[in-house]
């Protein structure tokens, strides 16, 4: 085999290589990867099977949480990592340039979505949510966001947020 | 001199220029330790590489013309002094500035040494030809064992050692050149004779510069991939990538299989390209999967360098000046590489970063764990993420310690699983626009390869 040839050869034999190690990485799907995506949190997620105050208390965490993330313009997700900490939410504010206020005001139009939610979802009477509403109304700016940032109190203990409506809560749960 | 060419000679030689162009990529492996331990950032940390390959990209042809004016012999000892030095005072750095300034200094040195080589080379071995074929093979051989190397360091004693031990090995090199120094010195005269320079090969040196910025780029972003997107251990990752340096030795076999240097050259250069393809769509974050594009690399890098360097040499006097310009086209390549690639990863790996750990958190968030646990675990991650600092977060202990539930720990085992498969392949594919243009760099040296069939400068 003269010299041209084995030219000819060495050069398709690496272009056939090439094309052949991208197709095949392309057909085992190469190209196909975008990360999951969140949900978008102003869209409505109807309550998975409420039942019992520590199931109907995470589905309203989770729907106070869209309401507040919605209001912020971030991912629910984004929005539980940086309400985990003090700190967290120091670098969340910052990031979004989004004042304590305004954070509060947003967690607060969470917290009354929730309630929309839970009303919504059969898991509380329409007898209480009207009182429930009053209250996280008139809720100090920080409670709320100590509402949402606390899960532990919200969770163990209804009366971090219910006050005296924790009785009525559990009363006319269905 | 020829056939009894002493042997210790040529071996300290191609030792010296072995070891010199070893640095360009040696550390690549230490980078991510030495971005922790600065407490620097990527782009940052890419400045002990840049830094290096930039001072030897423009002095090594200042320090051919020096080494043909002062001598070669002397130049190689000053040089090789010099960057023994330098290599002192990299290893005791602490902080960035005085590591890239050392660094900087080390490729002065290093410059200086390994044009002068190849001007003693000749002499050394009585032929030019073989001359040049020993420096371009040891030159090769040290890029390629580098990271290799630099990795087990990195790992069995710190990133400083790879800076230390280069100084008694450098000081051995110097030895036999100090002999030729002293004879220069005694007689006065330069042992090389002065021929006319001629132009360098531009167009063999411009595909070089470009095929060294496509492997560059690859060698520095499957690195950080390994370690930092994967989190591989340095002496993992060196493994892995001593894959790249075997597939070169067996590439080197075909350079005597085929005579044309410009074939050999395309096809290295398809091969490089189609491998940081492969890199650029790796399917899954698997380190078995960037072993093909990896073997595809290292064949390529072996053909399209020796051939290059070959096309540039060939014919052309004096060696020393016309290595110079090789070196200056392969390091100025390395540095138009990793500032091409830096920017995109960096700003792709915090996008990529944030999106999945937002994905994984919808994971926890809409699990069947207990409530109080899922917002544990939300907070765990939060404070995982704090902690590596805009890296790739290795997510496990977040997770820790597992509930006693045997249920409830299988489905917190699971998400963890999910999560971090998330996390992986979102960096897996913050890298994937870097290796496309790395590729495409790669292919670009087809231009100059394909006219030079046409005009011969």
């Amino acid at each position: 085999m003269n010299d041209g040839r084995r030219s000819q050869l060495l050069v398709g034999g690496a272009i056939i290589a090439a094309v052949a190690l991208v197709g095949i990485y392309l057909v085992a799907g190469g190209a196909s990867y975008t990360p999951a995506k969140t949900q978008d949190p102003c869209k409505h997620r109807t309550w998975r099977d409420p039942e019992g105050l520590q199931q109907i208390a995470e589905q309203f965490t989770l729907s106070a949480l869209d309401g507040a993330a919605c209001q912020l313009g971030v991912s629910r997700e984004t929005l539980a990592r940086a309400l985990a900490t003090p700190e967290a939410r120091e670098r969340f504010t910052e990031r979004y340039d989004i004042s304590d206020d305004k954070l509060a005001r947003a967690v607060r139009a969470g917290l009354l979505r929730a309630v929309d939610d839970a009303e919504e979802a059969g898991a509380l009477n329409p007898l209480l949510a009207a009182p429930l509403r009053e209250t996280l109304r008139s809720i100090p700016l920080d409670q709320a966001i100590e509402l949402i940032n606390n899960a532990e109190s919200l969770l163990d203990d209804v009366q971090g947020f219910l006050g005296p409506a924790q009785s009525f809560l559990e009363q006319f749960l269905p | 001199m020829g056939a009894e060419a002493p042997r210790p000679r040529v071996a300290a030689l191609a030792l010296a220029v072995g070891l010199v162009l070893a640095d360009s990529s040696i550390v690549v492996l230490a980078l991510p330790e030495i971005y922790r331990e600065l407490d620097t950032s990527v782009a940052g940390v890419s400045w002990v590489l840049v830094s290096f390959n930039l001072v030897m990209a423009l002095a090594a042809v200042p320090a051919a013309h020096l080494a043909r004016r002062v001598g070669p012999g002397r130049s190689a000892a000053v040089g090789l002094a010099v960057f023994a030095g330098a290599g002192l005072a990299c290893g005791i750095a602490d902080q960035l500035s005085t590591l890239l300034a050392a660094r900087c200094v080390q490729a002065l040195g290093g410059a200086l040494a390994v044009t002068a080589v190849l001007e003693l080379l000749p002499a050394t071995v009585g032929s030019e030809r073989r001359a040049a074929a020993i420096w371009a093979t040891a030159g090769a051989t040290g890029a390629a064992l580098g990271p290799a190397v630099g990795g087990l360091l990195t790992e069995l004693v710190s990133w400083q050692s790879i800076f230390l031990i280069q100084v008694p090995i450098a000081l051995v090199a110097a030895v036999p050149i100090f002999a030729v120094a002293r004879q220069e010195a005694a007689t006065g005269v330069l042992s090389t004779e002065l021929r006319q320079t001629g132009r360098p090969h531009l167009l063999a040196n411009l595909a070089l510069a470009l095929v060294s910025a496509a492997i560059a780029g690859a060698l520095f972003l499957l690195v950080l991939l390994l370690i930092e997107g994967w989190r591989l251990t340095p002496i993992g990752a060196a493994i892995v990538v001593s894959v790249m340096p075997l597939a070169a030795l067996l590439g080197s076999r075909l350079d005597g299989l085929v005579r044309s240097a410009r074939a050999r050259a395309a096809a290295g250069a398809i091969l490089v390209s189609g491998g940081l393809g492969g890199l650029a769509l790796l399917p899954k974050a698997e380190v078995a999967l960037t072993l093909p594009p990896q073997v595809m690399i290292g064949i390529g890098l072996a053909l399209v360098l020796s051939a290059l360097t070959e096309t540039a040499l060939s014919g052309r006097a004096p060696q020393a000046i016309h290595g110079g310009w090789t070196i200056s086209a392969r390091h100025a390549g390395v540095v138009i590489g990793i500032l091409a690639v830096t920017p995109i990863f960096t700003h792709d790996i915090a996008e990529q970063r944030h999106d999945a750990i937002d994905a994984g958190t919808a994971v926890i968030l809409d699990s069947r764990v207990p409530p109080l646990l899922k917002l544990d675990l939300a907070q765990k991650i939060e404070s995982r993420l704090d902690q590596e600092k805009g890296k790739v977060p290795t997510i496990g202990p977040a997770f820790e310690p597992l509930p006693d539930d045997p249920e409830e720990r299988d489905e917190v085992v699971q998400l963890r699983d999910e999560l971090q498969e998330q996390l992986n392949r979102g960096a897996t594919h913050a890298f994937s626009p870097s290796f496309g243009l790395a590729a495409l760099i790669g292919l670009l040296s087809l231009i100059p390869i394909g006219l030079a069939r046409r005009i011969e400068l």
